[in-house]
């Protein structure tokens, strides 16, 4: 009777830490625009970094607090777990339920090679044992130099928009561009937003770690699973709502952006503090399912002409539920 | 027979539902309205700046939507019949009821919209309208 309230206790806080963890993400994200704002930086820096970093915070802090309170297993399971979910889990429950997903070929080619590149880059550094600083800091460069590629992109585009634009447009964008005070409040709801993450995550691992002994189940297989499916909640609501809005760009980009992310950033940092040490399962079947899943992607984008259809969303869906069946019950 | 048409449009099937609009119209004195609505509901938890993001794509493809039917219409009709478009915030159903009732429109064009399959994952706009319109609907066929 004690263990079940234990249970039903953990799973609670769970639940709250992930709604405070995506709440103060939001809240530091939105914030750090409007200072970044007030400083003079541009609106397109600003939006691309914003949305590249915004969805991810959670399994971004989420795998930082678990490599700094030592459960590296529950870190590294977090943001594998979260890149094939957001693959197979997210696009194909997004696809079914949309009807399916367009693509813009510039865009995907550039997100796409980038995630594969990024998958590929990680079972490079896992291949040689633990994931150390040099890893680390070849793997932080890597995503400012993508990072870099998005910010000319949004440029490019912004440009070909702007030629359509009145000059009462130009001059009020120039007025929003030029600097202005920083608001304290701003600053109050940075910090607020940065504290929220802090205890959010540390809640989150400390339930996931706790239900993990309660129940019996591997770290690995906690983080693979219960965080990185919670963590990318605010990647399933953007993907399966911008795919229901028709927005299509968004709605994939989210996805591959935040895999890119997740990787280079979410296992890029904590190594930087100190290396994260590689399970062999990892190396041998959830690394090569992520890269899997993201050459099954391609591959049904390119059947479907283009497109994510409802068809190609099923097989992601049964791939995921698949994997999961693998993972839990005969390697678990 | 009929003074004062709306035709909701999302974007899709637009050649189909200017072809029905002009079908129906027989008077030299009519006015047709064009409405696009912006769907600005997220699911709780998405990030406020990707909620921005999202409705400023929507507001610019509305407008794009606009202007396309816009040219489309004036093109196929050669008589003076008045025109206007509104683009408009909230939900699709529920925006067109009202705007058909504050312009005390006569007819409703739309689209029948989705397939059987379409119509249980994602919801039917035009059956939602069909409940609560105030005057006539025509329902443009546009699933295959």
């Amino acid at each position: 009777m004690i263990i079940l309230l234990e249970i039903i206790a953990l799973i609670a806080v769970l639940v709250v830490s992930l709604i405070i963890v995506i709440k103060s993400a939001d809240l530091f994200v939105d914030n750090l625009v409007e200072i970044g704002g007030a400083l003079g930086i541009s609106e397109i820096i600003l939006g691309v970094t914003a949305s590249a970093i915004g969805t991810s915070l959670p399994e971004f802090g989420s795998a930082l607090i678990a490599s700094l309170s030592g459960n590296t297993d529950i870190g590294v399971g977090c943001v594998i777990g979260s890149n094939i979910w957001n693959i197979a889990g997210i696009l194909g429950i997004s696809a079914t339920v949309a009807g399916f997903i367009g693509t813009n070929k510039e865009g995907l080619n550039r997100d796409w090679f980038m995630t594969l590149g990024t998958g590929l880059i990680l079972i490079f550094f896992m291949l040689f044992g633990d994931i150390n600083w040099i890893a680390a800091v070849i793997m932080i460069f890597a995503y400012c130099i993508y990072l870099w590629f998005l910010i000319k992109a949004q440029r490019k585009h912004g440009k070909n928009n702007s030629n359509n634009d009145s000059k009462e447009e130009n001059h009020e964008n120039n007025k929003k561009n030029k600097k202005s005070a920083i608001n304290k409040k701003s600053i109050s709801y940075i910090i607020l937003g940065l504290a929220g993450l802090i205890i959010g995550c540390r809640l989150l691992v400390y339930s996931g770690v706790e239900l993990a002994q309660i129940a019996g189940i591997p770290e690995m297989i906690m983080g693979l699973f219960t965080l990185a499916i919670g963590t990318s909640i605010p990647e399933l609501v953007v993907t399966l709502s911008s795919a229901m809005k028709g927005l299509h760009d968004l709605s994939i980009g989210t996805i591959l952006g935040s895999n890119t992310f997740n990787i280079l950033i979410g296992i890029g940092v904590p190594a930087l503090i100190l290396s994260v040490p590689v399970e062999p399962l990892s190396l041998t079947l959830d690394a090569p399912v992520m890269i899997g899943v993201t050459v099954l992607l391609m591959l049904l984008i390119r059947v479907g002409g283009m497109k994510i259809n409802r068809v190609a969303g099923i097989i992601l869906m049964l791939t995921y539920i698949s994997y999961a069946i693998v993972r839990i019950f005969i390697f678990g | 027979m009929y003074k004062k048409i709306l035709v909701a449009t999302m974007g899709e099937y637009m050649d189909d539902l200017i072809e029905n609009t002009l079908n129906i119209l027989n008077d030299k004195d009519a006015e047709v309205i064009f409405i696009y609505v912006v769907e600005t509901s997220v699911p709780f938890l998405t990030p406020k700046k990707v909620k921005e993001m999202m409705i400023s794509e929507l507001k610019k493809r509305g407008e794009e939507i606009l202007s396309h039917m816009e040219k489309a219409f004036k093109s196929s009709q050669e008589s003076g019949i008045k025109f206007k478009t509104i683009m408009t915030e909230g939900k699709p159903a529920v925006e067109i009821v009202k705007t058909a009732a504050d312009e005390n429109v006569d007819v409703i064009v739309m689209g029948t919209g989705k397939s059987i399959v379409d119509k249980h994952l994602l919801g039917s706009v035009s059956e939602k309208v069909v409940h609560s319109a105030p005057c006539t609907i025509l329902l443009v066929r546009t699933v295959n």
